[in-house]
């Protein structure tokens, strides 16, 4: 991605257009350029400014002769501005090695401009519980059994309970595709921010002893994510996120004699610092489901 | 934590099959109950192409495509990849193309350097781990790649960043075959018997030996994935890829089925895949626009 934005946006721009059309029409006159301005609503409304709220747009008085070719200019198909988005989502783990983990997310943004929201997100992986079958370790991947045969290792390993973040959000891309006679929208956005994330040691290296709670630990995430349009209200989105947190896992050296009983011996002296990858798919709903083109006279 | 598990990444791609299956056949269904961007046309423009002036990237043309990528999902050894990609396309939405890459470096895994540091020399695990300062030497590597591919284009449009660039892009699907040069740990058999190894190929050897020496071979497998493309001028984009080609090998250098000896029985299937980002040269460099 980094040479998106090393490449100069000057010298690209006036290779950016989808039309011969267009590109000629750079080349017209300064008063048309003027006129196109005014009336480019699309950039208007992406901006985000408030248009709804300034009401009528009283047109300046002509002092130059326009073109006389009128471009049209398709309005934006669902616009986010002072719309909630509600978001359910499953979330899969895609970097630990040791244990499967799936969860289940709820995300909810107010989009103040058209491409910045503020919310938070929830994500809970102990959705299990304590039912038969739900024991963390039952979820372990065949690589664990063989780093303990063939490497007499053991694998420190922690459960997740939830996380809660709260978010930023910022759409810098979107488009359309079309397939076949439908042209489906889409944008692509970047996320970011802070939380919580509850863990808990799985007691593997003197479980007849030791126990844990579970922990708060400070967390904050980081993402990309891709949203398509199915309706003005509804989409369908995926994205990556990597949430990340210093996490206290189980000590694999259990003290000799009375310090065995002893908690403060039984988690490893340092934090790790844990980065769980993740892919989240899951749809959103806009909040209120219509909304209004709000257009200058 | 920075390994992908293969089983969640597996499972991922068949659900993104899914969903593009699911997303092509609605596209084709002639019922069109799709509630999206749905364009009816009256006027001077009923009847016209939904695309005017669209302009071919790909329709006759040759792209060259060299390439940095990364393998992801990895147990024990990371690569990293520098290559290129040779592409023909025959239709704007079909082409055919050959790849190629070596891998530059590899990077060891933190599973890999925890073995390194922790792990446990006995008798009964002898024949995995027969010195646990040398087991980077005894992981099995992949040291070049190749494979021939059919792309289909099925989607394109445009996009605006930071409402201030726009670029026309496109989406490539692809299916081949893969031919990857595979580097294992050579054949041994631990001695006296399985379960209780005391040496390899000699008598008070530790099987040291055993852990450096290597066998190489060439794994054919079949290869898929799917890149975005952005194109900034008439010949000139960037891709960046995804790309999948499952095949067996044997990671850890380790008896895998316990059967007392390392050999292509003891090779486990994984799901190898490597992410590239890539610079898309077009020829000729002039492009062409339908109606």
């Amino acid at each position: 991605m980094a040479a998106f934005w090393l490449t100069p946006p000057l010298a690209v721009q006036a290779q950016m257009e989808f039309s011969l059309d267009e590109v000629d029409e750079e080349e017209a006159t300064p008063a048309k350029k003027k006129q196109e301005n005014q009336g480019d609503l699309i950039e208007e409304l992406a901006a985000g400014e408030d248009t709804a709220s300034d009401g009528p747009v009283e047109p300046e008085p002509q002092r130059e002769e326009i073109a006389e070719e009128i471009y049209a200019v398709q309005q934006i198909y669902a616009l986010r501005l002072k719309r909630f988005e509600m978001a359910p989502s499953v979330a899969f783990t895609l970097n630990d090695p040791y244990l499967k983990r799936y969860g289940l997310g709820f995300a909810m943004n107010y989009w103040f401009t058209n491409v910045l929201a503020l919310g938070v997100n929830f994500n809970w992986y102990d959705w299990c519980g304590q039912r038969a079958g739900c024991n963390p370790l039952d979820r372990g991947t065949d690589i664990v059994p063989r780093i303990q045969n063939q490497f007499r290792l053991g694998v420190p390993v922690n459960d997740w309970q939830f996380g809660l973040w709260v978010n930023f959000t910022y759409v810098p891309f979107y488009g359309k595709f079309k397939v076949r006679k439908k042209i489906f929208q889409w944008d692509a956005y970047l996320i970011g921010g802070v939380g919580l994330m509850r863990t808990q040691p799985i007691p593997v290296f003197d479980p007849e002893v030791r126990s844990f709670d579970w922990n708060t630990n400070v967390a904050f995430n980081v993402g990309a994510g891709l949203r398509i349009f199915l309706t003005r209200y509804l989409t369908f989105f995926t994205e990556f996120r990597a949430y990340m947190w210093p996490d206290k896992f189980e000590n694999d050296r259990v003290a000799p004699g009375p310090g065995r009983t002893d908690s403060a011996t039984w988690l490893q002296s340092g934090s790790t610092f844990v980065a769980n990858t993740s892919i989240q798919i899951g749809i959103t709903l806009f909040l209120p489901i219509k909304f209004e083109y709000r257009l200058p006279k | 934590m920075m390994m992908l598990a293969r089983q969640t990444l597996l499972r991922i791609s068949l659900v993104a099959a899914l969903a593009l299956v699911l997303v092509m056949a609605e596209g084709l269904q002639s019922d069109n109950r799709v509630s999206a961007q749905d364009v009816h046309v009256t006027g001077p423009l009923a009847g016209a192409p939904s695309v005017m002036n669209q302009r071919l990237w790909r329709e006759m043309r040759l792209h060259v495509e060299p390439f940095f990528a990364f393998t992801i999902a990895d147990e024990y050894s990371r690569s990293l990849i520098v290559g290129g990609e040779l592409r023909f396309h025959f239709l704007d939405w079909l082409g055919i193309g050959g790849w190629g890459g070596y891998s530059v470096a590899t990077l060891d895994t933190n599973l890999t350097k925890e073995i390194r540091d922790k792990g446990v020399t006995t008798n009964a695990n002898r024949l995995d781990l027969p010195s646990r300062e040398g087991y980077p030497n005894q992981v099995g590597r992949l040291n070049w790649w190749s494979g021939v591919e059919l792309h289909f284009v099925p989607f394109r449009g445009k996009l605006a960043m930071f409402q201030k660039i726009f670029v026309d892009a496109d989406i490539d699907v692809f299916v081949g075959a893969a031919f990857v040069g595979v580097e294992e740990r050579a054949d041994v058999t631990g001695q006296p018997s399985p379960g209780n190894v005391t040496y390899c190929d000699q008598v008070g050897d530790g099987c040291l030996p055993s852990q450096d020496a290597r066998a190489k071979r060439t794994a054919i497998a079949p290869s898929f994935g799917i890149a975005f493309n952005a194109f900034f001028k008439e010949f000139v984009g960037l891709a960046f890829r995804w790309r999948g080609i499952p095949f067996k090998y044997n990671t850890s250098g380790t008896d895998n089925n316990r059967d007392g000896q390392i050999n292509s029985d003891d090779r486990l299937r994984q799901f190898n895949n490597m992410f590239s980002v890539g610079v898309i040269f077009t020829l000729p460099p002039k492009i062409k626009t339908t109606d």
